[in-house]
C-alpha cells in the first residue's frame, strides 16, 4: 500500500498507441500499458517519435536525452523501456524486475506463439481487423513447428474476430477449419450460435450426428439467456432513456450514438 | 521614489499607516463619511467634522461591518461593508501618495486584530482600487505584527521572552514572544491573550478611575510576568501614550527589564514585513508560529524510488490563508489518504485517515486523484479529493470528496 506523487506534466497532445488503439496522456499511463502488455512494445516502440513526445509533452528532457543515447548505442528495447519506467517512479524495482522476467520469457516463445499472443492482445483492445490480419499471417506462414492444436486455437480466435465484426459466414468457415484440426465441442457450440445469429447459415450435415437434439436445446437456452442478460446492459439502458426523450432530443442523441457506433466499428474493423 | 511600502494597523476604532519603515506615519479613526448630495468621501477627523456639521453621513466600525457582511445606506445608495472599507483605504493611502508625490504602491501589509476570511477577501481584492497587484497585498495578525516588530530590533531586545501590554479603546491584551533555538532552525512563537480586566480609557479622566486603572494593570502585570525571564517589555496603545496615571504598574514592569513604549507597533511590524516580502531572501529566517500562521505541519507518506518519503503539504509557520496546495497522487492498493499532523511538540504527532468513499475500485495503481488542501483558519484544513481518471484506460467518474480536518 502506498501513494505515488505524479510529478511529471500531463501531455496536452497525446501519443496514439496504434497497437492498443488508445491515447496516452501521462508517463504513468505509458508505464502501465507497457507493464500490462509488454508484448506490444518489445518490437520497437521506443523510437524518435516517442522520445520527442517524452521530451516535449512530459517535460522530461533529461530522461529523453538518455533514452535517445541508449537507442543510438543499439541497446535492447526492453532495457530502454525498463530504464524509462524506472525514471518515472511509478513501478517499484521489484515490479520492474518481474516485468524484466516476463519480457525475457516472451522473447523465448516460438515465432508463431509470439505472433499469436500479439494478435490476442489486439483482440483484447477490440482491434479485430488488425487481429484478423495477424492470425491470417500466422496461418499463411505456419510450418511444422505449428501443430494442429495450435492451428486450431488460431482458427478459433480468427472465427471469434469475424463474428465480432458481424462477418458470420467467414466466422463459420474459420470455426469449421478449427474443428477439423481439433474436435472440440466448444467450437461446434459457437458454430451453432452463428446459425442462430444468421438464419442463412446452417450446421454442416456431418456435424448433425455429433450434436444431439438435447445438446442443441441446451445451447439454444444458453444463447437466449445471453440475449436476455444483454438487454440489461448499460448501453441498452441508455438507448431506452434516449427513447423517452422528446423527438428533437431523441434524434440528436440517436445521431450522436450512431456516429459513436460507426467510429467504434471502423476502429474494430 | 520607487513606490510606497505601506504597513497598516487596521482596527475598528483606529487605523495607523506607516510608510517606508516608519519614515512617516498617520493615525486616524476608522470612520468614513460621504457628503449627502454627492459621492465625495472623507476619512478620519474630517469625517467626524463633516458629520457633526450635518453635511454628510458617517459610518464607523468598518472592520466589523465587513466581517458581518453588513451594509450601510447613504443618500439612497446601499453600500456593502467591503465597499466602504475599500473606499476608506483608498482615502488613507492617498495621504501617503500625496506626501511622497507618487501613485505607485509596491507592497502593503495589513495588521489586523483577527484574521477573518471575509476581511481577508476584502483586503486582498482592493489592489485594483489602489493601483497595484493583489499579490502584493498581505494580511497578518496583530500577534504577527508584534513578532516582526520585535524581531526587527536589536537581538538583545529578544534574547529571552518579550512581553507586551496593549491598552486601547478595544480593550487590554497581553502578547508574549519566545524564541526556541534549535540546531537546524530557530522557532519564534508568539501568543496573544485578551485580558478580561480590560477597561474603557474614559475612566482615566478621573483621579479615582486612574487609580483603579493602575491597580488593574498591576494585578494583570504581576500575573502575566511572574517568575519569567524577560528581555524586554513593550507598552502599546493609546492607553500608554501618557503613563503618569500608572505609577504602580510602571514600577512593576520596569523592575530589571527594558521597557519600551511604542504606539505604532503593529503598523510598524506590518511595514517591516512588507519590506521583507520584497527581499529575495527573508531577513527573518525563522519558523514563526503565531495567530494567522499554522502551528502544525501537514505531510503525507509517499513512495519515491522504493523508499518511504514525506510529502510536505503545509509547513508550520506559513500563513494559513496562503498555505493552499494541490498535488496529483496515485493510490496503490489503498482506498484512503492519511495525513500526518506534526505540532511543535513532536510527541503529539497524529495521523488522520480520510476514506475515499464513493470512489471507484480500480486496478492497482490506476486510481489517480487530485488532492487540494486549503485552510479556513489555523486549526481547520479543508481537503478536496477529485477522481482524475487514468487516461482513456479508466476515464474519470467525477467522484469528489470534501472534508474538513482539524489539526
Amino acid at each position: 500500500m502506498s501513494v505515488i506523487v505524479c510529478g511529471q506534466k500531463r501531455a496536452e497532445h497525446p501519443f496514439y498507441l496504434e497497437g492498443l488503439g488508445i491515447n496516452i496522456y501521462s508517463c504513468q499511463e505509458l508505464c502501465y500499458v507497457v507493464y500490462h502488455h509488454p508484448l506490444m512494445f518489445l518490437d520497437g516502440i521506443m523510437d524518435q517519435n516517442l522520445v520527442n513526445f517524452i521530451r516535449n509533452e512530459f517535460d522530461m528532457g533529461f530522461v529523453a536525452a538518455r533514452v535517445e543515447q541508449r537507442i543510438k548505442s543499439g541497446e535492447k528495447q526492453e532495457d530502454i523501456l525498463l530504464f524509462f519506467m524506472q525514471e518515472c517512479n511509478y513501478y517499484t524495482t521489484a515490479e520492474l524486475n518481474k516485468l524484466r522476467q516476463t519480457m525475457m520469457s516472451l522473447k523465448r516463445l516460438t515465432v508463431f506463439e509470439y505472433a499469436k499472443r500479439k494478435a490476442d492482445y489486439l483482440v483484447q483492445f477490440k482491434q479485430y481487423g488488425r487481429a484478423i490480419a495477424a492470425y491470417e499471417e500466422i496461418l499463411e506462414q505456419r510450418d511444422q513447428r505449428a501443430d494442429d492444436q495450435f492451428v486450431s486455437r488460431v482458427l478459433n480466435n480468427l472465427g471469434a474476430c469475424y463474428a465480432r465484426i458481424f462477418q458470420f459466414r467467414k466466422a463459420m468457415e474459420a470455426y469449421d477449419k478449427a474443428y477439423e484440426k481439433r474436435k472440440d465441442l466448444g467450437t461446434l457450440e459457437r458454430m451453432y450460435h452463428l446459425t442462430l445469429l444468421d438464419p442463412g447459415l446452417a450446421l454442416k450435415d456431418r456435424y448433425q450426428s455429433t450434436v444431439s437434439g438435447e445438446l442443441m436445446e441446451r445451447w439454444k437456452k444458453d444463447f437466449e439467456k445471453a440475449g436476455e442478460s444483454a438487454k440489461e446492459a448499460e448501453e441498452v439502458k441508455k438507448i431506452k432513456v434516449l427513447f423517452e426523450k422528446d423527438s428533437v432530443r431523441r434524434m440528436e442523441g440517436a445521431e450522436q450514438l450512431v456516429e459513436e457506433w460507426k467510429k467504434e466499428y471502423r476502429r474494430m474493423a | 521614489m520607487d513606490g510606497l511600502i505601506l504597513g497598516f494597523d487596521l482596527c475598528d476604532a483606529y487605523t495607523q499607516l506607516v510608510c517606508n519603515q516608519g519614515e512617516k506615519s498617520w493615525t486616524l479613526p476608522t470612520v468614513i463619511c460621504r457628503k449627502k448630495e454627492e459621492e465625495s468621501w472623507m476619512v478620519g477627523e474630517p469625517a467626524y467634522a463633516s458629520a457633526l456639521a450635518g453635511n454628510g453621513v458617517m459610518v464607523d466600525k468598518l472592520v466589523k461591518l465587513v466581517i458581518k457582511d453588513g451594509t450601510s445606506t447613504i443618500g439612497g445608495i446601499r453600500y456593502g461593508g467591503a465597499q466602504l472599507l475599500v473606499q476608506f483605504l483608498i482615502q488613507v493611502a492617498a495621504l501617503a501618495k500625496k506626501e511622497y508625490n507618487t501613485d505607485e504602491i509596491k507592497q502593503i501589509v495589513f495588521s489586523v486584530p483577527r484574521i477573518d476570511t471575509r476581511l481577508l477577501a476584502c483586503l486582498t481584492s482592493c489592489g485594483d482600487y489602489l493601483g497595484m497587484s493583489g499579490k502584493d497585498i498581505h494580511v497578518i495578525s496583530h500577534t504577527e505584527g508584534f513578532m516582526y516588530y520585535v524581531l526587527s530590533q536589536k537581538r538583545e531586545v529578544w534574547n529571552n521572552q518579550v512581553g507586551m501590554f496593549d491598552l486601547s479603546g478595544e480593550g487590554l491584551c497581553y502578547y508574549e514572544m519566545k524564541v526556541q533555538r534549535g540546531l537546524r532552525q530557530t522557532t519564534v512563537m508568539a501568543e496573544k491573550e485578551r485580558l478580561e480586566e480590560g477597561f474603557s480609557l474614559d475612566i482615566l479622566n478621573s483621579a479615582a478611575g486612574r487609580k483603579m486603572g493602575d491597580r488593574i494593570l498591576c494585578s494583570c502585570g504581576s500575573r502575566m510576568l511572574q517568575k519569567k525571564l524577560f528581555s524586554s517589555i513593550f507598552l502599546m496603545g493609546k492607553g500608554f501614550e501618557e503613563r503618569d496615571w500608572a505609577e504602580g504598574f510602571m514600577k512593576l514592569v520596569c523592575n530589571r527589564r527594558r521597557v519600551y513604549v511604542e504606539t505604532e507597533l503593529f503598523a510598524k511590524g506590518a511595514a517591516y514585513r512588507a519590506v521583507d516580502l520584497l527581499r529575495e531572501k527573508s531577513a527573518y529566517p525563522y519558523v514563526c508560529i503565531c495567530e494567522g500562521r499554522l502551528d502544525s505541519s501537514v505531510s503525507m507518506r509517499v513512495l519515491y524510488k522504493d523508499q518511504d518519503n514525506q510529502l510536505m503539504l503545509a509547513n508550520a509557520g506559513v500563513s494559513w490563508y496562503e498555505a493552499a496546495k494541490e498535488v496529483e497522487l496515485i493510490l496503490d492498493g489503498q482506498d484512503y489518504l492519511e495525513f500526518i499532523i506534526t505540532p511543535p511538540d513532536q510527541r503529539k504527532k497524529k495521523t488522520v485517515k480520510m476514506a475515499l468513499e464513493g470512489f471507484p475500485k480500480r486496478e492497482e495503481k490506476t486510481l489517480r486523484v487530485l488532492l487540494q488542501i486549503g485552510f479556513l483558519d489555523e486549526r481547520t484544513m479543508t481537503v478536496t479529493v477529485t477522481d482524475q481518471g487514468f487516461g482513456e484506460l479508466f476515464p474519470s467518474t467525477g467522484a469528489v470528496l470534501r472534508q474538513e480536518v482539524m489539526l
